[in-house]
C-alpha cells in the first residue's frame, strides 16, 4: 500500500485538475517536535489548535497571529502573511509535477538555495502542494503582542507577470487551481 | 562599438573604471583565493545610472555583477571574466528615519553599522550585526540574507526588512513589501545572491535599544558540557540575545589578540548576552546562572565596558586566529543544535585526518558553525587539502539535518556542496525561479547555484529515494 504521500504525487502525475483544501489532502499530525531546538515539523493538515496543544506542554508557543484556531496548518500558510513566513524554517512540497522536493529544514539559519519555503506563503494553493512545514517556536514569555498583518491589494503589472512566471515553474501544466 | 565604448560615451566621468590596474581592486571579495578581473567596473551615483547600465548590458548580453562592500565570504561579489561589475558603494544616503513607526529608508551602499549610528538619537538600532559590520553594506546583507550574533532573538536580515525596491534587468522598478498580497517575492529576494534583481533602495526595520545588556562568560572543562549547556539554556526558556561558543584553540588565539581575561585553562568558552529592562535581564540571569553552575568558571559583565570588552574577544576572533597561520578558511554550515558536541568531535577528528589544525567559533544559539581551518597557501597541496577537509564539515551538516551555509552564501565557493544539500530536481526550481526574473540569465551567472551537470560530474550527485535523478545522463 501507497503511503499518503507517494498517493498524493500519484493523484497529481495523473491529473488534469485539482483544488487542494485540508479534507482533500488528508494529511495531518506532528511529526517532529524538539523543545530544545524551538523547532516544530508538522504535516500541513494539522488544525492549528492541536499544534498549540503540543507547544503548550513546554511553555511554547507559534510566534504569529493565528485567526482561527480551527484551521489547518496549511491553511493558514497558503492565505499567509509575513509574519507567519517569518517562522517558517523549511517545508516540503510536491510540484504541479508530482515531484517531493525539499526546501529549506529545521535549522534558524540557512542561506543555501532560495528561499522556497518562504516564499511559497501566501501561494493559495496555486503553485504545489504544502505537505509539511516547519516552524520556529518559541517560549510564550516572548511574546508581547501578535497582531494580524494588513496586506495591499494592489498588484503591478510587472508583479503579476513575475508571479504567473513563477506558477509556471512548480505548476507547468497549471493543474493546481 | 564595445560595452565599454557605449558605457564611457553615456555615463559621466569617474562612473567607469577600466584598465588592469584599476580594476585590480574589485577582482576578489572578502574570499581572496578566488580571483578575477572583470571587463569594467562601474560605480553609479543613482538610480538612472544604474538603469542606463543594465540597458547596455543587456543590450549586449553581458553579464552584470553586482557588488556592495565587496566584504562578502563566499566569491558572491567576484567578477566573471567577460561581466561588468556594478559596484553600489556611492549610493551610501539614508534618505528618511521614521521613528515613529521603528523604520528608515537606505541606500544600498549604507553600512550596516551606519544605519545604528544614523538611529540612535531616537534609541534605536538595525539588529542584524554580522562581524563585518563596520564595512558591509546593507544592499549585500539583504543579497545575503546576512545573520550576526544576535540572530536567534532578533532574526536575519530577513525578518528585518520591511520592503525593497529593485531593478529588474530591463531597468524596470518594483517594489516589494511585507505587506503584498501574493507570494512571498520580498523574502525571495533576500539571500538571491545578485541573480534576480539590483538591489537599490531598502527600508529596514528598527528595534528599541534595550535598557541594559549584560553578558555571562562561561569556561567548561568539555565541550560536551558547553555544548550540552547551550540546549539547557533554551529548555529552561530562556532566549539569549546572543549566544556564543569558543573551543580552547579559538580561545587562545582570542585571549592573546584581545587580552580580555578568557579562561586559557577551558576547553570550550560560552558566551550568552541577555537583554532588556533591568527586571527581564535580573530574571534570565538567574536562570541562565542556574543552568551554568557546572562550568569551571563565571563571569557576567557588571559595566557596559566589560560587557564590551568581553565580547571583543570573539569579535576578533578572526583576525587573532590570522596571527597564527598565513591563512585560514572559513566554514558556515548550520547543524540542529542537538548535535554540536558530536560535531566538534568530528572536526576534531577530521583535524587529526587531514593534519590542518581548526579554530572553532560557533554562533552556538543557532547551531551555526564557524570553523576556521588553517592552513598556508604557500605549501603545495595545503589550499586543496583545506578544501576538502571543509567538504567534508559540509557534507556532515546536511546529514545532520543542517545546511551548508547559514549566513555567508553559497556564491562560487559553496556550489559543489550544493549538490549534496539538493537534488537535481529542486537545483532545476532554483534556475527556473531565476529564469522568472531574468530570462537570459545575465545578473551574476554562475552563482548559487551549480548547473546539474557540475553535480553529475562530481559524482557527488544527490540520491534520493534510492534512485538516482537523471539516470540518462552520462557520468564520469
Amino acid at each position: 500500500m501507497l503511503d499518503r504521500i507517494a498517493q498524493l504525487q500519484e493523484e497529481v502525475k495523473n491529473a488534469s485538475s485539482i483544488h487542494i483544501d485540508s479534507q482533500w489532502l488528508n494529511y495531518s499530525g506532528v511529526t517532529e517536535y524538539f523543545s530544545e531546538e524551538l523547532v516544530i515539523s508538522v504535516k500541513a493538515g494539522t488544525v492549528i489548535a492541536d499544534i498549540q496543544n503540543t507547544l503548550a506542554e513546554n511553555n511554547q508557543t507559534l510566534p504569529f497571529y493565528i485567526r482561527n484556531e480551527n484551521q489547518s496548518i496549511g491553511a493558514a500558510y497558503a492565505i499567509g502573511a509575513q509574519d507567519l513566513s517569518d517562522s517558517v524554517l523549511g517545508v516540503k512540497i510536491i510540484d504541479g509535477t508530482g515531484e517531493l522536493l525539499n526546501f529549506g529544514g529545521q535549522v534558524m539559519k540557512n542561506v543555501a538555495g532560495y528561499d522556497v519555503s518562504r516564499m511559497l506563503v501566501g501561494s493559495e494553493g496555486q503553485l504545489a502542494i504544502i505537505t509539511q512545514i516547519s516552524f520556529k517556536v518559541i517560549p510564550k514569555s516572548y511574546i508581547v503582542s501578535l497582531e494580524a498583518s494588513y496586506k495591499t491589494t494592489e498588484r503591478s503589472v510587472l508583479r503579476r507577470e513575475i508571479e504567473s512566471r513563477l506558477k509556471t515553474v512548480f505548476d507547468p501544466k497549471g493543474i493546481f487551481n | 562599438m564595445s560595452i565599454v565604448e557605449e558605457l564611457s560615451r553615456v555615463l559621466p566621468k569617474g562612473i567607469l573604471i577600466t584598465g588592469e590596474e584599476n580594476t585590480r581592486p574589485f577582482e576578489c571579495d572578502g574570499l581572496s583565493v578566488y580571483r578575477q578581473k572583470p571587463l569594467a567596473v562601474v560605480l553609479p551615483e543613482n538610480i538612472d545610472q544604474i538603469k542606463q547600465v543594465l540597458k547596455i548590458c543587456k543590450t549586449h548580453k553581458t553579464p552584470v555583477v553586482t557588488r556592495g562592500a565587496g566584504t562578502g565570504l563566499a566569491g558572491g561579489a567576484m567578477p566573471l571574466s567577460e561581466s561588468i561589475v556594478l559596484g553600489l558603494s556611492k549610493l551610501s544616503q539614508v534618505k528618511h528615519i521614521d521613528a515613529k513607526n521603528q523604520l528608515a529608508i537606505v541606500e544600498p551602499g549604507v553600512r550596516n553599522i551606519a544605519i545604528s549610528e544614523a538611529v540612535a538619537s531616537y534609541d534605536l538600532y538595525y539588529a542584524p550585526d554580522p562581524s563585518s559590520q563596520i564595512a558591509c553594506s546593507i544592499g549585500g546583507n539583504v543579497a545575503e540574507n546576512s545573520g550576526g550574533v544576535h540572530c536567534l532573538k532578533y532574526g536575519l536580515t530577513v525578518h528585518n526588512v520591511e520592503a525593497v525596491k529593485i531593478l529588474t534587468i530591463d531597468g524596470e522598478e518594483l517594489i516589494l513589501s511585507r505587506s503584498d498580497q501574493g507570494l512571498g517575492l520580498l523574502t525571495l529576494m533576500n539571500g538571491s545572491e545578485g541573480l534576480l534583481g539590483v538591489i537599490v533602495e531598502i527600508t529596514v526595520r528598527l528595534i528599541k535599544t534595550p535598557d541594559l545588556a549584560r553578558v555571562v562568560m562561561a569556561g567548561f572543562g568539555s565541550v560536551r558540557d558547553c555544548a550540552n549547556s547551550v540546549a539547557d539554556i533554551i529548555k529552561a526558556g530562556v532566549i539569549p540575545a546572543g549566544l556564543e561558543m569558543m573551543d580552547s584553540f579559538a580561545i587562545e588565539a582570542a585571549e592573546g589578540f584581545a587580552q580580555v581575561g578568557y579562561p586559557l585553562d577551558a576547553q570550550a568558552l560560552l558566551l550568552c548576552e541577555l537583554d532588556g529592562t533591568e527586571e527581564q535581564v535580573q530574571a534570565e540571569l538567574d536562570i541562565v546562572l542556574k543552568v551554568l553552575s557546572g562550568a569551571s568558571s563565571i563571569k557576567v559583565s557588571n559595566s557596559e565596558q566589560e560587557r564590551l570588552d568581553l565580547w571583543k574577544g570573539r569579535k576578533s576572533a578572526f583576525p587573532a586566529v590570522g596571527r597564527l597561520s598565513p591563512d585560514y578558511y572559513c566554514m558556515d554550515g548550520t547543524i540542529p543544535r542537538r548535535h554540536l558536541a558530536d560535531m566538534l568531535e568530528k572536526i576534531n577528528e577530521l583535524s587529526k585526518k587531514y593534519q590542518l589544525r581548526v579554530a572553532n567559533v560557533f554562533h552556538a544559539g543557532d547551531g551555526n558553525l564557524h570553523p576556521l581551518i588553517l592552513y598556508d597557501a604557500n605549501v603545495e597541496g595545503e589550499l586543496e587539502r583545506t578544501e576538502e577537509f571543509g567538504t567534508e564539515i559540509l557534507k556532515l551538516s546536511v546529514d545532520m539535518g543542517g545546511s551548508i551555509t547559514g549566513e555567508h552564501g553559497v556564491g562560487v565557493e559553496k556550489l559543489d556542496a550544493m549538490c549534496h544539500q539538493f537534488n537535481s530536481k529542486e537545483l532545476e526550481i532554483f534556475h527556473k525561479i531565476k529564469a522568472a526574473f531574468d530570462p537570459e540569465a545575465l545578473l551574476n551567472p554562475g552563482k548559487a547555484v551549480p548547473e546539474l551537470h557540475r553535480c553529475a560530474e562530481l559524482g557527488a550527485m544527490h540520491v534520493h529515494n534510492g534512485k538516482l535523478p537523471h539516470p540518462e545522463l552520462e557520468r564520469f
